[in-house]
């Protein structure tokens, strides 16, 4: 099984290269057969990367140790669960899993592409197959995951504790699913740029693939941030650490393209802008990836290290970056410009929109390349860390946010932006109102913390204004009003839902920043402590067994009104003995949106035990709001506009609905 | 056998994907033109949607109706230039149909032949644990036993029995935490104590820790006699360069033991290297664990040195089936310095540098250990 | 305005744009960012009271005291020097004698480091990149060490 695995593998990578040339070949010489021999083998890619990527779970799950890979990443006495999600826990099993979510991803594209010109299609492919061919051949090279030991040791060498946990385990696909999601738009991009031409089903496909890659990206950051949260024990939900950056960067180009590509969809403006931000924003994808992987960088993220793969990696690196922005240079001239729009339009407030977010990627892309530099070229050694980012993205967001809500009501061309700032007043005086009852009546509320407040609910409601505004609140009758509302287009939830999105994280970060308290103090069972109106009791500092570990688990009682103790809340120091590690896992308790957090520390020689506790209110919605961005990227997903025909098939309903729609 | 039937069929499939768009008859390709056109019928619909649900001004929606149409105009104007011709078999695309073809199944086999293990079948560890107890290695033996310790962790024997067996495999974190669990189900005693400590300083490396004095120090206050510890204990006062106490420290124990005591040869080899730096680096002098100290109780000098020269071998053996241990290289590597059989380290050093090749930094540590022991690898 | 003016300005006002992005990211840089620096580098150096740093080394044995609450002291090491570091809070579950640590804060007025972040984050070997790169570049520290 384990050799079956590693030769799908091998025939896969072959299966890429044939991927990567024949239909570029097809294309070049106008040949429909070379064209079509794409999606087949896109498709028998990915079910044998597939098979592979089973096999390597079945020998993950079956604690097989003559696997080089699951000997030093696994152990026989893990749970079963984090057996399996081991498989992709390490160097070798998460690139595997990269390759798989990109094979996945070119298998789409050539089971659904029927509708896409042939050319197009097939360069698409080929671009796919050319990324994968890198990757697999990288695999091969350098991170093989089915080197074999003979004979097999008897016992693995565990799974670091800290990886041991199912958010863990979940953000890793998630993150990847948005990298590579972002490969679709890249390989749109240089095939158009490889046939000179932008088709208009360029945008309307792109936007699409924009908007999987955002939805899992946001998820995947989020659950990365959530995780650092509890699992690191240290409270704080974003460390502006370099591994974090690397996804973020991503993220920050990924929002810019799904607006920009809005207006290339809708007016066919900003064609040639989209293309580049397509192209840049997989480049910071694979260079999120060399960042985590080759390990150029050290953080409580990075597990890598090893220069071959470096170096491998920064090779692809230049071969694609470098490639697709050479090709850009030669041909983005040939390229047609589109549709003209007054600065003040929707358009323009998308423009507005991708400056603000390009150069906030730009400052993160510098302060996290900038001490790699300084070290590289110099021998100081310097960190860039929170301070420097809070006062460049910062100041860069908050302008950004304040124009969010005027956004989605301006018209396309030219808008009216005062008829917009009426509509949205109830949502301005509202913003205005939490601002000063924040700053009059919450005690030690700053001036930033009540703005920030402020600038929470202005989101919030704008996001909802828009959707009372469309659904014609004030003007129609209630019941009209409500079947209008359900009537509208999904992507106008979907906006709306992420701009709301958007304004709860907003909130929960204001709050928990500016709200939130902590206590620092060494406690003996029986005593209690009081933090922000909630009482804790310290039980006790119980020992227990776990299925690979020990753990001494501090017990807390939450003390109600009466007296008495209406929940439990319990932190732990967990010891691993096979890796001789210590963590820490912390207690939490959600009441409301907002949690009480308790991180235990050491034990003192009198019995004591330093305790580190917070009260982090709403600091739930950080995240909460994070799903809702996603819920908003799947609703616009499911908007009938992205879904489109291909030619004569469709043609037929097409007219009839447009001439009933006629009036 | 079976694989390579395996392989054979994932081959032909793959090949067949590659195989049969390009033998099928092609269809016609529709123009991109058609493309563009469907786009911008369904885009007239949207509008035509947006319209009638009031979301765009009339005005506006008459605008960029317009718009879409000079769009589909301009469409018309570039006319069908862009059609697909159908299927025109040039020689080029003749060679690259057969290059592709070819390509699969060479690069696949080629490849796989260089990386894989073909011979090698998958071992999920319930299947090997579910052979035969006497057909089981000590590594097996191991894993049952801990595999039952797993399910019953609060058997203190158990540990109390694993733990020498690990010492002996020098898994010293494991010996270490099997200790710990001994003393924590079955109470303190100095065997205990001598034999966590000796743990926690092996899987150092040989320097006695903090923690390790600490073990050894519960030991001795539970066994003032108990030799390990007080070894240890002296041991660690040499490497911090207390020599001399560390020299009157053994003298004194070598005094007090009696005379079939398995520790005078440890004694008495410290006590004659106390001089040179070796003692102080604390790399080499471990003493003998409980196991060996009862079989070595009644040994003459050469029966005893006849006996670690079978633990070495013994080692080397090990290291030959079970290659991929750095520490136990190091440890035959010292081994053989210490014995004074310089060939053999270097021949150890040899093929421990080439079990990690030679640019890894195992290799670089054991060169740099070799080094420390005044041995260089003359290959 | 003509379209011609209209446009210039547009331009005019997003380079103004990413001027100021880019004077204010050079400028934190220059602000915010944060020296490395080992003990040794100390006496070299000159750093300010107050300014931020990052202080990395070996803990030095035996000199973990922990005061009132949740205050511990420490001292930080490269074995040429050492510099006393206080820090209130829990202390990583890494954080060992004679182990690698990154301590994030600035120098009190008594030459004390007072340090707000207290990292001990490691490869493999337990050991920061950055220490472990300091220590070697000073010839205290070898690679076989780390057994």
């Amino acid at each position: 099984m384990v050799e079956t695995g590693h030769f799908a593998l091998v025939l896969a990578f072959a299966l890429s290269l044939v991927q990567t040339f024949v239909p570029l070949f097809g294309a070049r010489l106008n040949n429909q057969r070379l064209m079509a021999v794409g999606g087949p083998v896109a498709v028998t890619g990915f079910a044998l990367t597939a098979l592979s990527f089973a096999a390597l779970a079945s020998a993950y799950a079956s604690s097989d140790f003559s696997v080089a890979s699951v000997w030093e990443n696994s152990h026989s006495l893990q749970p079963l669960i984090y057996k399996i999600t081991g498989t992709w826990g390490n160097h070798e099993g998460s690139m595997l899993l990269w390759v798989l979510i990109l094979t996945f991803f070119g298998a789409l594209v050539a089971a659904f592409g029927s509708n896409l010109p042939a050319t197009l299609r097939a360069n698409v492919l080929a671009v796919q197959g050319a990324i994968g061919a890198a990757f697999f051949l990288f695999i091969l090279a350098t991170s093989n995951p089915f080197i074999r030991l003979n004979p097999a040791p008897i016992e693995g060498r565990d799974l670091n504790p800290i990886l041991q946990d199912l958010g863990l385990a979940i953000h890793p696909p998630f993150l990847y699913l948005g990298y590579v999601g972002f490969s679709i738009c890249f390989s749109f991009s240089v095939a158009a740029l490889i046939e000179g031409r932008i088709d208009a089903s360029w945008a309307r496909w792109v936007r699409p693939w924009t908007l999987v890659a955002w939805m899992f990206l946001t998820g995947g950051i989020a659950m990365g941030s959530y995780w650092a949260y509890y699992e690191l024990g240290w409270g704080g939900f974003w460390f502006w650490d370099p591994v974090e950056n690397a996804s973020f960067m991503p993220w920050l180009a990924g929002t810019a393209l799904l607006h920009s590509a809005i207006v290339m969809e809708k007016r066919s403006a900003l064609k040639i802008w989209t293309l580049l931000l397509a192209i840049l924003t997989f480049s910071l994808s694979l260079l999120g990836t060399f960042l985590v992987r080759s390990g150029v960088l050290t953080s409580v993220h990075a597990f890598a290290t090893d220069p071959t793969r470096g170096v491998f990696i920064l090779c692809i690196l230049t071969l694609f970056i470098g490639g697709s922005l050479a090709l850009f240079a030669l041909r983005a001239s040939r390229l047609t410009a589109g549709g003209l729009f007054h600065p003040i339009s929707r358009e323009g407030a998308l423009v507005l929109n991708n400056l603000f977010l390009t150069t906030a990627t730009a400052t993160v892309l510098v302060g996290t390349l900038y001490p790699l530099a300084v070290e590289a070229f110099s021998a100081d050694k310097i960190s860039v860390g929170a301070p420097f980012f809070n006062l460049t993205f910062g100041p860069l967001m908050v302008p950004l946010l304040l124009v969010v809500p005027f956004g989605p009501l301006l018209a396309w061309k030219r808008g009216d932006v005062f008829a917009v700032a009426q509509r949205l007043m109830v949502a301005f005086a509202a913003a205005l109102l939490a601002t000063l009852v924040t700053a009059l009546f919450i005690d030690g509320a700053s001036v930033f913390a009540a703005l920030g407040v402020g600038l929470a609910v202005w989101l919030i409601l704008g996001a909802l204004t828009d959707l009372a505004v469309k659904s014609g609140v004030g003007n129609v009758a209630a019941r009209i009003m409500v079947k209008r509302l359900l009537g509208l287009p999904r992507s106008v939830f979907g906006t709306a839902f992420a701009h709301l999105g958007l304004g709860l994280t907003t909130l929960g970060i204001v709050g928990t920043l500016c709200f939130g308290t902590e206590k620092i103090l060494s406690m003996h069972a029986g005593e209690t402590v009081e933090l922000s109106g909630h009482t804790l009791r310290f039980v006790g500092l119980y020992p227990a067994q776990g299925p690979n570990y020990a753990e001494d688990r501090g017990r807390f009682e939450l003390i109600g009104v009466s007296g008495s103790p209406v929940g439990e809340i319990s932190s732990a120091k967990r010891f691993y003995p096979v890796r001789q590690m210590t963590t820490t896992e912390s207690g939490i308790r959600t009441i409301g949106f907002s949690q009480l957090y308790i991180s235990l520390g050491d034990e003192g020689k009198d019995g004591s035990v330093v305790v580190r506790l917070w009260w982090k209110p709403l600091v739930t919605l950080i995240w909460g709001g994070g799903l809702m961005m996603m819920a908003g990227a799947a609703m616009s997903l499911m908007d009938r506009r992205l879904r489109v025909g291909a030619p004569s098939r469709r043609r037929k309903q097409a007219s009839a609905v447009t001439s009933a729609g006629l009036p | 056998m079976l694989f390579w039937v395996i392989a054979a069929i994932l081959t032909l499939g793959a090949s067949l994907a590659v195989l049969l768009p390009l033998a099928a008859s092609s269809k016609g390709a529709s123009s991109s033109g058609d493309h563009d056109l469907e786009v911008y019928r369904d885009q007239l619909s949207e509008l035509d949607r947006d319209a009638a649900r009031g979301l765009i001004q009339p005005a506006d929606a008459a605008e960029a109706r317009a718009e879409i149409a000079r769009r589909i105009l301009r469409l018309d104007n570039a006319g069908t230039a862009g059609g697909g011709s159908v299927g025109r078999a040039s020689v080029a695309a003749r060679l690259v149909a057969t290059a592709a073809v070819l390509a699969v199944p060479l690069v696949s086999w080629g490849l796989y032949v260089k990386l894989g293990s073909p011979d090698l079948p998958s071992q999920p560890l319930s299947e090997r644990l579910a052979k035969n107890p006497a057909d089981s290695s000590v590594d097996e033996l191991v894993a049952r036993a801990e595999a039952h310790l797993a399910a019953n962790p609060a058997d203190g024997r158990g540990w109390d029995v694993l733990a020498p067996v690990y010492l002996r495999m020098q898994r010293f974190s494991d010996a270490a935490a099997a200790y710990r669990n001994a003393i924590r189900l079955d109470g303190d005693s100095a065997v205990r104590q001598a034999g966590l400590g000796e743990a926690i300083a092996s899987a150092a490396g040989g320097i006695v820790s903090a923690d390790a004095q600490d073990a050894f120090e519960a030991a001795l206050k539970l066994d003032p006699a108990n030799a390990k510890a007080s070894f240890y204990l002296a041991m660690a006062l040499a490497q911090e360069g207390r020599t001399k106490e560390a020299v009157t420290a053994w003298q004194a124990m070598l005094g007090k033991l009696p005379p079939e005591s398995p520790w005078r040869g440890a004694f008495e080899q410290a006590l004659a290297k106390s001089g040179s730096p070796e003692v102080a680096s604390g790399g080499t002098t471990n003493g003998p664990d409980a196991g060996d100290i009862d079989a070595a109780s009644s040994m003459s000098p050469q029966d005893r040195e006849a006996m670690i020269n079978t633990m070495v071998a013994g080692l080397d053996d090990k290291l030959r089936q079970n290659p991929r241990d750095a520490e136990g290289w190091m440890r035959l590597v010292r081994s053989y310095v210490v014995l004074g059989k310089v060939d053999q380290a270097r021949e150890a050093l040899g093929r421990a540098i080439a079990v990690f090749g030679a640019d890894s930094n195992e290799a670089k540590k054991f060169t740099a250990v070799a080094a420390s022991l005044g041995l260089t690898a003359t290959e | 305005m003509t379209r011609k003016q209209k446009r210039l300005s547009v331009i005019a006002g997003g380079l103004a744009f990413l001027g100021a992005a880019t004077g204010l990211t050079f400028y934190a840089l220059g602000q915010k960012a944060s020296y490395f620096y080992m003990p040794v580098d100390l006496t070299t150096a000159s750093v300010m009271p107050g300014q931020r740093i990052r202080l990395g080394g070996l803990v030095e044995k035996g000199t973990i005291q922990r005061g009132q609450g949740a205050m511990v002291g420490f001292s930080v090491t490269d074995t040429h020097k050492s510099v006393k570091v206080t820090y209130t809070g829990i202390l990583p579950d890494l954080f060992r004698e004679e182990q690698g640590v990154i301590t994030e804060g600035t120098f009190g007025p008594d030459g004390v480091f007072v340090a707000d972040s207290v990292l001990a984050k490691h490869d493999e070997r337990y050991m920061p990149k950055e220490v472990a790169d300091g220590l070697k570049a000073k010839g205290v520290w070898q690679e076989s060490k780390s057994e």
